[in-house]
């Protein structure tokens, strides 16, 4: 059932008609179909730190997504769509015939495959330079193909950061994954609206400048 | 709300907090010039306190920290959890965190990757009971993150109050500044009544019963990293982190001098400093010194690292470096 209607839906992408709308109508009157969207739902996020921690905002920069897609009462994978098509190297850019996906640019350098990442016939994995399958969960695995020194860094944990106990004996530590502050597609680090400056009591040794002495109020 | 004009929070108040006119400071103030007396000045201590009418009997009876017996200690930790409990309505969990045997604490920043965003600034306040949220509040936090125009190293052209839409903002670069835990600490070394020390793990701590507030660790800190707490903390009962310790982040009296302590009372449980658990960036690395497979070692070994204000001979325990 559900591959019959991605077969159904993957007519209309090639005619350019699928949107992102939940509960799209077709232009075929007569047959009203609802289109199975790529919807992403914030995917389970892994835990960060310890749970008496709770007055610390710990929330990573951002939030993964996964690769499970969910809609519409619809659970569905990668592959019951790409098992209809056949994996492309070159695409990208203007390079791009079909509707799905159009969000996804991407920003990563001299990375510039889909499929330099994503395996080419299970889509629900990455790939490794031999063709192995990287499971999602091991996606640091994934940024380590070409990411020596960095991943090398962080299995230190001195990329990255760590929560929780330092001291292993005495408790857990959680590591935040690459792709919990690096966007895969764009991975330059983003930047963020600072937290409010801060009133700090003028220096009793070194006066602040002329200018400084009174901060900002409080917003 | 608060009429006490030392809780004003105007920096003409600051002011008068320095230029104190109280027969109380003007004593301590007095006695706090014989230099050399430390011994006297520790023998008054207590009758200056007693003068102001703000101190238990318990306190009062209290010995230096470091000669308290293991049962003193304990009783003036339940009195003083007693105490926040009734004027905070939250029962503190209070203990007294020792070093750990073989453990010698290093923390490390990466400039490369601090953007600047405030968030250890911030959970420094929450993490250690600071009153953050009243008109009056100037905020203790004991970490100032100072930004810097790319190139430059004077500090002295630095600011505290910036305030861009987004961070980190292109031609800037930001240095978050807190204790630097030196060896050669020269606040310990001018507190007249050694209310101040180093521990064995290299954290240096304020004993806040013992401390006079005459500020003159304020004074030889080049780091700017100690507060005077000049107003009674405010906090309502969900604001308070009831995770504490006798010599860091307990609910302080009104007039003593703080500092960061490397949240001694998480770092010797074996946890992350709060600040470096809400590093957005991954830019703080904390560990123990004195293990060669630390991740402060890992740093120490393999990247290049710098002190602050080398020259004046402070060998903190504190370091940055650049890196990617
Ligand atoms: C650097 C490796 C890399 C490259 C190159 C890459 N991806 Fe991804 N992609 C990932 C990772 C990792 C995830 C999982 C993201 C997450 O869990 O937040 C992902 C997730 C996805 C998803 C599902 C989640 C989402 O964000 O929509 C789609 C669809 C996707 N990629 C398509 C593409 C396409 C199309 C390209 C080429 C234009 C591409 N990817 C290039 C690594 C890559
Ligand atoms: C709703 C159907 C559908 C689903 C579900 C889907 N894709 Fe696609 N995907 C497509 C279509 C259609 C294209 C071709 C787009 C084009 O040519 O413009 C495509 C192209 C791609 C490409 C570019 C390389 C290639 O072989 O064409 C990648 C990579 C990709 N998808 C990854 C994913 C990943 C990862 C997931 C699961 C998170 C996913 N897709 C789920 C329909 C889908
Ligand atoms: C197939 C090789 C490859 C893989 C796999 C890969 N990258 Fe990259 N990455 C590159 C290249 C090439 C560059 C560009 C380097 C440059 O321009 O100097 C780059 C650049 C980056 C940058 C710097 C971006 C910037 O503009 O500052 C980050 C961050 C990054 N990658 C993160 C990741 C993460 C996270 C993953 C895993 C999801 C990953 N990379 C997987 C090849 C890869
Ligand atoms: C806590 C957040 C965080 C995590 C987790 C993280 N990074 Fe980064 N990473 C950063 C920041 C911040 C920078 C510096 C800003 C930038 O250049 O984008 C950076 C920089 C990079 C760069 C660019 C280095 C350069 O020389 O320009 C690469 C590549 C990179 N990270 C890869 C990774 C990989 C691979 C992982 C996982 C093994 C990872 N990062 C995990 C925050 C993180």
């Amino acid at each position: 059932m559900a591959m019959a209607m991605c077969g159904l839906s993957g007519w209309l992408w090639l005619a350019g008609q699928s949107d992102h709308a939940p509960g799209h109508v077709t232009d075929n009157a007569s047959v009203p179909v609802k289109l199975p969207v790529v919807a992403r739902p914030p995917a389970q996020q892994p835990t960060v730190g310890l749970p008496a921690d709770a007055h610390l905002d710990k929330t990573p920069p951002r939030a993964t997504r996964g690769l499970d897609l969910v809609k519409a009462g619809w659970t569905y994978n990668c592959m019951e769509c790409h098992q209809l098509f056949p994996a492309r190297w070159h695409y990208g850019g203007t390079n791009r015939p079909l509707n799905e996906h159009k969000d996804i640019v991407l920003d990563h350098g001299n990375n510039r495959f889909c499929l330099n990442c994503h395996h080419p016939t299970n889509r629900n994995v990455f790939v490794d330079y031999d063709g192995a399958e990287i499971a999602q969960a091991d996606v640091v695995k994934l940024c380590a193909k070409c990411h020596g020194t960095i991943y090398r860094d962080w299995q230190a944990g001195v990329h990255g950061r760590q929560n929780g106990y330092w001291q292993t004996e005495l408790g857990p530590k959680t590591k935040l994954r690459c792709i919990q502050c690096h966007d895969p597609h764009s991975p330059k680090f983003k930047e963020m609206k600072p937290l409010p400056p801060l009133r700090y009591p003028a220096r009793a040794a070194n006066p602040p400048p002329a200018g400084q002495v009174e901060p900002p109020a409080h917003p | 709300m608060n009429n006490d004009p030392q809780n004003v929070a105007s920096p003409k108040t600051i002011e008068q907090v320095y230029r104190p006119i109280t027969r109380r400071t003007f004593l301590k103030g007095a006695a706090a010039s014989m230099v050399g007396v430390a011994g006297l000045m520790a023998a008054l201590k207590p009758l200056l306190e007693l003068e102001s009418g703000s101190v238990t009997l318990d306190e009062l009876l209290q010995r230096h920290y470091r000669e308290l017996k293991p049962e003193d200690l304990q009783r003036i930790l339940a009195s003083l959890a007693a105490r926040a409990e009734q004027e905070y309505g939250v029962r503190p969990n209070l203990r007294d965190v020792k070093p750990m045997a073989g453990v010698e604490f290093g923390y490390a920043l990466n400039l490369s990757r601090c953007i600047g965003c405030r968030k250890c600034a911030h959970a420094c306040l929450a993490e250690n009971n600071q009153s953050r949220d009243d008109e009056d509040d100037i905020e203790m936090s004991y970490i100032r993150v100072l930004e810097l125009n790319q190139g430059a190293i004077n500090l002295e052209t630095s600011t505290a109050y910036f305030d861009p839409e987004t961070v980190p903002q292109p031609d800037k670069y930001y240095m978050p500044v807190q204790c630097q835990q030196c060896r050669e600490s020269p606040c310990t070394k001018v507190c007249p009544v050694q209310a101040t020390w180093q521990e064995a793990d290299g954290i240096v701590v304020v004993d806040y019963n013992w401390c006079i507030g005459c500020r003159y660790c304020m004074a030889a800190c080049p780091y700017d990293a100690r507060r005077f707490n000049y107003k009674k903390p405010t906090l309502k009962p969900e604001q308070i982190n009831p995770n504490q310790s006798y010599l860091s982040n307990r609910i302080r009296p009104k007039g003593v001098v703080e500092k960061c302590t490397f949240c001694l009372h998480r770092t010797r449980e074996g946890k992350y400093p709060a600040c470096l658990e809400v590093c957005p960036t991954g830019a703080r690395v904390f560990g123990n010194l004195l293990d060669p497979n630390s991740e402060i070692n890992y740093i120490l070994n393999h990247k290049r690292v710098y002190i602050l204000k080398e020259d004046v001979g402070t060998q903190p325990r504190f370091y940055y470096f650049f890196d990617k």
